[in-house]
This record gives structure tokens, sequence and C-alpha cells, in this order.
């Protein structure tokens, strides 16, 4: 039985890259899911042996792409609580936040050989789960648009003001508007626990989608 | 005497049938249709899995509807077929090596066919279709498939066509591989001359004989599953000429879609192909290593083919090395082997047959190469670094790296995509 602590950065950056590797097929999954954006940019590819809807769009990959690099680091030190994929309407009201909160054992053992397998298998659950989550939910209203927040120790978050990890592709911090949803609901979706990461994930919904007319 | 999957069937029917009535939940549903369908002049048996709202277009679109079963029943509508291949991943899993386990059809006669026998069978398939075989096939594969969403639904498919066990270690792989099952489960629409390229794709695994069809069948599968996410709408038409275009272009095809070709990366053909490919490479060396002016076109077409990309850089090289002979090389072997290595392959002085395709630096040794297609000789110094080494090449680093690709396949590999 092996155990690793964080110091031991090789370790931490192989949890980190499974990890945004997931959050970028989970993206493109609840874009395609959702209806953000039309079903013909996406391409059906393999993750973790099952069939997954990627966007072939250059630059809305590219934007994902750098999001996700840039969310990278703060999850190779633990100081990514929550990643947020929050869907807005024409007024740049959230309708719906898919919340992924994450949490690593400070302590990572390994302590069986199918580690990573199992690993898959979990996060094939959640990509599942993602894939019928319109059982649960309500439709969007039409010409949504999306963003991702992350939820970072306040540490974290002046780091990042302040260097720029990937140029020109700067992180501000979230308005209060884009981050308070009124009237939500939760919605569960998926749990997952595994010896290298502990993942939920669950969704808030704002109770009427249709347009509202905020004061 | 009822099969028990029919009961699995009228139970699901029956479930929807309740919720409906109740209005408790509002569940959508997937059929499973099969029938005679007609396309040009062609009679095949279809058997498509489609949406609710389809269902009356398939079944008017089949000249004899033979069966309607429902397949799944769930509460979210489905975009595409994804979710039906994922939710039974893990029982399938499970059962890999017990296809039969959940299958109702049992015949104690039913013995797995030796490869000869197979061999004997793809040829005769290959003949006009024989329909009442496939048909039968395919009852019996509607038949093991369940409704509810079972593990036999894969394994019903392949587990009834009685073919060797070969067969099924090559297909249990193939089972793994997401590109071909869920299409072929989910959107079966192609035509019986489809279905079989199916059964040649299966019986072809164990002989090796490949890879066009499997390519072609891979293709298609990529391309429909692309195309679109129901089951039943791609046009026939847009797949004969899909079928032509692939005939012809199987292989460019293969290199500019790169994303797909990664999803394939590690799919047996590609492997067999990329074997082939690499095996005619170093046939045809061989003659040519001896000859200076000799430039034959076709281990440069061959890299064309394979990545096109760097195959116009070979051209350009090619000039710089007919032109300068400006290095300090006093070694008339030396410059042979650089004409030779407008064939891009050479002899050393150890022995070793080396293909050379950096034609950059003219103060480049004879061995350094980053391209080879080793007979690794037992006399391999170094451990190959490959890329590292490689690129210290680029620097001018002559014999250390020159020592250091003496080495795997891997490193000649890299040598397409280091020297840009």
């Amino acid at each position: 039985m092996t155990t690793l602590t964080r110091q031991d950065l090789n370790f931490g950056q192989v949890v980190a890259d499974i990890l945004c590797e997931f959050l970028e097929v989970a993206i493109h999954l609840i874009l395609y899911v959702r209806e953000v954006y039309p079903s013909g940019i996406f391409q059906k590819r393999k993750k973790y042996n099952v069939p997954v809807q990627m966007s072939c769009h250059p630059e809305l990959n590219q934007y994902i792409h750098d999001t996700l690099h840039c969310v990278k680091p703060l999850i190779e030190k633990n100081d990514a609580e929550k990643v947020v994929v929050v869907i807005m309407d024409k007024e740049h009201h959230p309708v719906e936040r898919f919340v992924f909160e994450i949490s690593q054992p400070p302590l990572l053992s390994i302590s069986s050989d199918t580690l990573l397998s199992h690993v898959e298998q979990l996060l094939r659950a959640v990509i599942l789960k993602i894939s019928v989550c319109d059982a649960v939910l309500e439709n969007n209203p039409p010409g949504c648009t999306f963003t991702v927040l992350v939820h970072t120790r306040e540490a974290a978050t002046r780091n990042m003001e302040k260097v720029q990890v990937i140029k020109d592709f700067p992180w501000i911090v979230a308005d209060e508007q884009e981050v308070h949803m009124q009237e939500p609901r939760l919605i569960p979706l998926k749990t997952m626990t595994s010896d290298i990461v502990k993942m939920q994930l669950y969704v808030e919904e704002r109770a009427q989608k249709q347009c509202l007319n905020v004061p | 005497m009822v099969p028990p999957q029919c009961v699995y069937f009228r139970m699901l029917y029956h479930y929807l049938d309740q919720k409906r009535k109740e209005g408790s939940a509002r569940l959508h549903a997937t059929y499973l249709v099969s029938g005679k369908f007609v396309e040009n002049g062609t009679t095949s048996h279809k058997v498509s899995v489609v949406r609710e709202d389809q269902l009356e277009d398939a079944k008017s679109k089949m000249s004899l509807t033979v069966s309607v079963h429902v397949y799944s029943v769930q509460k979210a509508v489905l975009k595409d077929s994804g979710p039906l291949y994922s939710a039974d991943y893990d029982a399938v899993k499970e059962n890999l090596r017990n296809c039969s386990r959940y299958s109702a059809i049992r015949c104690a006669d039913a013995v797995p066919r030796s490869s000869a026998e197979v061999q004997q069978a793809c040829e005769t398939t290959q003949a006009p279709p024989p329909e009442t075989e496939q048909i039968k096939a395919n009852h019996s594969n509607l038949a093991s498939k369940p409704t509810s969403k079972q593990p036999k639904g894969i394994m019903g498919m392949f587990a009834n066509k009685n073919v060797s066990k070969n067969q099924d270690s090559s297909k249990e792989i193939k089972l793994e591989q997401k590109e071909v099952t869920p299409v072929v489960e989910t959107s079966k629409t192609k035509p019986a001359p489809k279905t079989n390229p199916v059964t040649n794709f299966f019986a072809k695994q164990a002989a090796k004989k490949p890879d066009k069809s499997i390519k072609e069948e891979v293709e298609i599968a990529q391309t429909s599953s692309s195309v679109d996410e129901k089951p039943t709408s791609p046009p026939p038409k847009a797949e004969t000429p899909v079928k032509e275009e692939l005939a012809k272009d199987a292989v460019v095809e293969k290199d500019t879609s790169k994303t797909k070709r990664l999803e394939h990366s590690d799919s047996e053909e590609e492997k067999n192909e990329s074997r082939r490919k690499k095996r005619r490479r170093i046939k045809k060396p061989e003659p040519d290593s001896s000859d200076d002016e000799v430039i034959p076109d076709s281990p440069p077409q061959l890299q064309e083919k394979r990545d096109p990309s760097p195959s116009p850089e070979i051209q350009v090289k090619k000039e710089p090395v007919a032109v300068s002979h400006s290095d300090e090389l006093s070694d008339c072997k030396r410059r042979k082997r650089r004409r030779v290595l407008k064939s891009r392959t050479f002899v050393d002085d150890e022995g070793c047959i080396v293909t050379e395709k950096d034609y950059e630096s003219e103060s480049y040794s004879e061995t350094e190469d980053d391209f080879k297609f080793s007979q690794p000789t037992p006399k391999n110094p170094n451990p190959p670094k490959p890329s590292t080494g490689k690129k210290e090449e680029e620097k001018k680093s002559k014999k250390a790296a020159a020592a250091s690709n003496k080495s795997t396949k891997q490193a000649s590999i890299m040598g397409f995509f280091q020297k840009k």
C-alpha cells in the first residue's frame, strides 16, 4: 500500500489531469443536453469507453480548454472547492447551475490496483447521469449562454488575479448577479467517492425559468 | 411455449401503458423495429432502434414489419443513443466472457465454428447476400434482445452468429470499442449488404484480412454515428456515396480526421494496417539500400499516405540533399547514402538498416536518423530516448543521437512529427 502526500506533485498532477479531463467532457455534455448550443455542432466521441457528445466548434473548445487549463493548478493544490457551470438567460440571470463539488483527501493512499479503473467507472456513471438529467430539469428558455465559476479559497483567488496562467484569458471575481440565483431549487444528481477524489454533482435550478422581469 | 423474452417485452409494454394511463410520469420509450426493407431493388432485413415519435415512420418504410417491441423506457428524452449503451456498460463488461448468460436462446448442438469453417462461410457470404441466413440470424438476434437494458442486447447480436472463439475474443475487444457496437446495436439502418460486412468484419478479424472492410465499416460507423442521432433517419442514399468515398479515400480520410483517428488508436485494424504498411516499407528499402541513384517513389508514397503533413517536407528536403554536398563528410559511402536517403533507407556502419528522414542538415552523419524500421539489432548501445534523442539531432549532436536512434519503433514514429 502506497501512501502519497500532496507534496508528491506527480500524483497531484495526475488527479488534477483526471479531473480536468472529466470536467471538459462534462461541460461539453451539459452544453449538449441543456441545448445551450445547437446540437449540430456536437459530434459523438468516446471517453471512458462510452459515447459522449463533444463540440466541434474551435472557439468554444478553446474557451473550455483554456478555462480548465487555469483551473487545473487550483485543483492540484486542492484550492478549488467547487466548479460551477452556470447557464444564464438572455438577461444574464442564472437559470441553472451545475455544481461540481470537489474534495480531495489530504493524504492520498493508493490501496488498490484497480483504483483508476474504478474511478473511470464512477466517472462513467456521472456522465450517464448528466445525459439523462433533463428528466429532472425543466427546459431552459431560448438564447442561453454559459459561464464557468470556480469557488476557491481567498488566497488562491488573489493568486489567480496576479498571475495570468494563460495570456489574455483573465479571471475576474464574479458579479453578484451571476452568482446569486432567485428561488433556487436543489436537485442532486450524483455523488462519487473514491480514494483519490470525492465529487458531488447537483443542480440548482431557478424555480421560474422563463423570462423574469427583475427590477 | 413462449420464449421468456416475450414476457419481458410484454411486461415492459404493460408497465409503459399503465404509467401512461395513470398519467403519473412522463415516460419515453424507444422501440426496436425489424422487418423487410427494400432499397434500390435489394431487399434486406433491417433492424433499428427508434424513438417513439419515429416509430410510425420507421414502420411505414418497411415493406413488411416483422417485429416491434419496446426496447427501453426512460424518463428523459433521449437526444442520442449514447445513454442506451452506457446504461448497461458495466453489466455487459462483467458478462463479456459469458456471452450467452442472459440469452434465452440455448441449443446444445450449437458449437462455435472452427476458423476454417468461418473462412468458408465468409467466402460464401461475399456472394450476393444470403438473405435467409441473415433473416434467421437477425431473428435470433431479435429474440435474444431484451427489452429492458440488459446486457444480452449486444451479446445476443454476436453470440448467435455461430462464429469461432477466436472471433469471439476479437469481438470482445471490439465490444469494448464503442464505435462499432452502439452503431450496430442502435442504428441498424444498414441494409443487408452492410450486415454482410458485419459478419465479414468479425470473421475476417481472425483471418486478419481486414482492413478495408473493417475500415469501411468503421468509417461508416463513424459517419453514421456522427451524422445523426435518430437511428432511422440516415438516408440510404447518403450511405452509398459514403461507401464509395470510403472505398477510394479510406486512407486519406483517416489521415485528415485525426480526432476520429485517435479514437481508433487502439483498434485492431489500425494495428494491422500499420503493421502492414510498415511491413511494406521494410521490404522495399532493402533492395534499394545498395543502390546509389535509385529513388523509388513507393516509399515516399507510402509515407505520404500515412502522413500527408510530413511528406511535403520530405519532398522539400530532397532538393537540398540533391543540391548541396557542402558538408564535411569525406566518406564516399556517406554521400552515396545521402542520395539513397531520398529513398530514405540505407545501411549504416553497423549493419543496421536505418531510414533517414531528415534532410535539413547536411552535417548529419548517416546514422543520424529519426526514422527507422528496425530490425532492432542486438547491439543496441543505449536504450533509446526517442523524442529527446531526435531533438538533439536537430541541434546537430551527431553520434550520440545516432546511437540512441537504433532503437524502438516508437522513436521512428516520433520522427514524423519531430522534424518540421
